[in-house]
């Protein structure tokens, strides 16, 4: 079998290009690597049938863009429309989507081949995959470690290159961590760069659409095209068309680069600092300034973010009635038991938990005493970063706490699904984008990654700085070493 | 929160519209109280502004004409219903039930 799908972007569109390979090749390879690694468990649902037609459909058309013709992977909290969306939820398990989420939209219309929908943490709580109704993916680094999550089918996909990009979602690092543990680029723009119309809502005021790839440069290409304000989505942001490639490359001297005190605390492990302090020695040999700060609250994010998050997501989840769409019990004797049977049968564990605390901070005074406070802290923490900004351009830090854990490590305390996101979290909360760059490996050959903060709507410097990491550490990120 | 009754785990699972079985409520009631321990944790925050981030994008007055647009198809709109009765969407019964 070739190996087409290892090869850079810009070698696949040249090849596409002077017809050496047709879609349909490119297809098949992704199919046979998902059918070779199917233990891995990256995808809940294929979509062989229809990615092989429109292969062929493609065939004869003009090769106009850098992703003509290349096979994605959509994290399954994203409609495709007459393709299932599941949310890895026993809910959603039989939901036929009726439209395509805006993204969608804009990865059709650049004749890129969707070819499944990834696992991930029933609707997206969770930070292992564990909690996906059907069953965890794995890590293709060791596969009795956990992928991270939420977004884990899409970063164990990409890790093993089964495919060469992936769409994940973000809410409190959904993105960045999966993307550390399995060892590959992964980005949450900006709140408001991408349109969150036709991603199930899970916080709304965190959720955001970002690339997963194995490189850079790939990254920024892929975020070009799914950025740009919708009328369909409030809150998409309108700005100038910008390339986020156009600093790739380009010299890193000068920069000033900021390290919140917190993430470098012992909350993170030894063999993940000693790569971090290499990588800021890195820098600092050439000729970046890098300083150490503070950011109010910042140890108070995960607070906020359990408050906000499950206040948001009790909200957003109550459209699961039974009634429109999902799951619904059959032969209820009144619609109270409607509800909360189809509510009790449809949901996992995690997802009642989190419906339920925050239905609870909702309710009555709560809403005072939790919420409301909480949105005020938040707006202290933005605040506070935003000032940073004034004075530096990225803010840096180790993106987790661990390398990638056992997948039956951790599974009795509910608290620890967040206390993993402990160092992503606060960019969530403050609507920053983020983005994870691997930069090592620990002495069991687990990735480690480095967490690169940007300004508002700054993706650019981030992906400066990134690719310079990249090019510079030159590591070897398949796990199968390029075979 | 110092502790949480059964009471309350039943009185919050109720307002969540999520049906607990008897079985199953002390588990919750053990892993709720973890939960909500957490988020007591914002009760000691002192000195905070009074401005809310309520969302962290700046809104401008950028809403679409007030025109129609593609709607979706009834049919369509129809599909993912899992009690459907000719064009109505089937419900248990509301009144005199």
């Amino acid at each position: 079998m070739s190996k087409y799908l290892n090869l850079e972007l810009k070698e696949i569109n040249k090849l596409l290009k002077e017809r050496k390979i047709k879609p349909l090749d490119l297809v098949e390879e992704a199919f046979d690597n998902i059918e070779k690694n199917k233990d891995l468990n990256a995808f809940i649902t294929l979509n062989k049938d229809q990615a092989i037609k429109m292969a062929k459909d493609l065939e004869n058309k003009e090769v106009d863009n850098l992703f003509f013709a290349i096979p994605i992977a959509i994290k399954d909290n994203i409609c495709t429309k007459d393709l299932r969306t599941t949310c890895a939820s026993k809910m959603l398990e039989n939901f036929i989507p009726v439209y395509d989420a805006t993204v969608i939209e804009k990865i059709k219309q650049h004749n890129m081949i969707i070819i499944g929908k990834t696992n991930m943490d029933e609707f997206a709580m969770g930070s292992t995959s564990r909690t996906s109704y059907f069953g965890p993916p794995k890590n293709p680094w060791d596969e009795n470690k956990i992928a991270g999550g939420s977004s884990g089918g899409s970063a164990s996909c990409i890790s093993a290159r089964l495919v060469p990009l992936a769409l994940g979602t973000d809410t409190g690092g959904s993105i960045r961590q999966p993307a550390s543990y399995c060892g590959l680029v992964g980005m949450k723009p900006t709140y408001g760069r991408i349109s969150r119309y036709g991603l199930i809502a899970f916080g709304s005021s965190l959720d955001q659409i970002g690339p997963m790839t194995r490189n850079v440069y790939e990254n920024a290409a892929l975020l070009n095209i799914l950025c740009g304000k919708d009328e369909k989505d409030l809150t998409s942001t309108r700005r100038e068309k910008e390339d986020f490639t156009s600093l790739i490359g380009e010299d890193i001297k000068g920069m000033n680069i900021a390290i919140p005190k917190y993430f470098v605390t012992d909350i993170v492990e030894k063999e993940i600092l000693e790569k971090f302090n290499n990588t800021v020695n890195l820098l600092k040999e050439n000729g970046c300034n890098v300083e150490y700060i503070d950011i109010d609250y910042i140890e108070n994010a995960v607070t906020l973010y359990q408050i906000i998050a499950m206040g948001e997501a009790s909200s957003n989840l109550a459209r699961f009635d039974g009634i429109r769409y999902g799951y619904s019990y059959e032969n209820p004797k009144n619609l109270e038991e409607l509800y909360s049977k189809t509510r009790q049968i449809g949901f996992g564990d995690e997802v009642k938990r989190r419906i339920m605390v925050g239905s609870l901070i909702l309710s009555g005074e709560n809403a005072k005493t939790y919420y409301d406070k909480a949105l005020r802290i938040r707006d202290d923490i933005r605040k506070s970063f935003l000032k940073a900004f004034e004075k530096y351009d990225l803010i840096i830090g180790p993106t987790t706490t661990t390398v990638a854990y056992n997948l039956t490590d951790n599974l009795d305390d509910p608290s620890k699904t967040f206390l993993d996101d402990i160092l992503v979290i606060p960019v969530n909360m403050a609507g920053l984008p983020g983005l994870n760059i691997p930069i090592g490996f620990n002495k069991d050959k687990l990735p480690i990654g480095l967490h690169i903060i940007g300004n508002e709507f700054d993706e650019k410097t981030i992906y400066k700085l990134a690719s310079y990491i990249e090019k510079t550490l030159n590591l070897n990120l398949n796990p199968k070493g390029g075979e | 929160m110092d502790k949480l009754s059964k009471e309350e785990v039943e009185h919050v699972a109720h307002l969540a519209r999520i049906n607990l079985e008897e079985e199953d409520i002390e588990r919750y009631r053990i892993q709720l109280k973890k939960l909500i321990d957490d988020i007591d944790k914002i009760k000691d925050i002192k000195n905070y502004d009074e401005e809310m981030l309520i969302t962290p994008v700046t809104f401008h007055s950028d809403l679409r004409k007030d025109e129609i647009g593609s709607m979706l198809d009834y049919k369509e709109a129809m599909k993912n219903v899992p009690a459907s009765n000719g064009n109505f969407v089937e419900v248990p019964v509301m009144i005199n039930e």
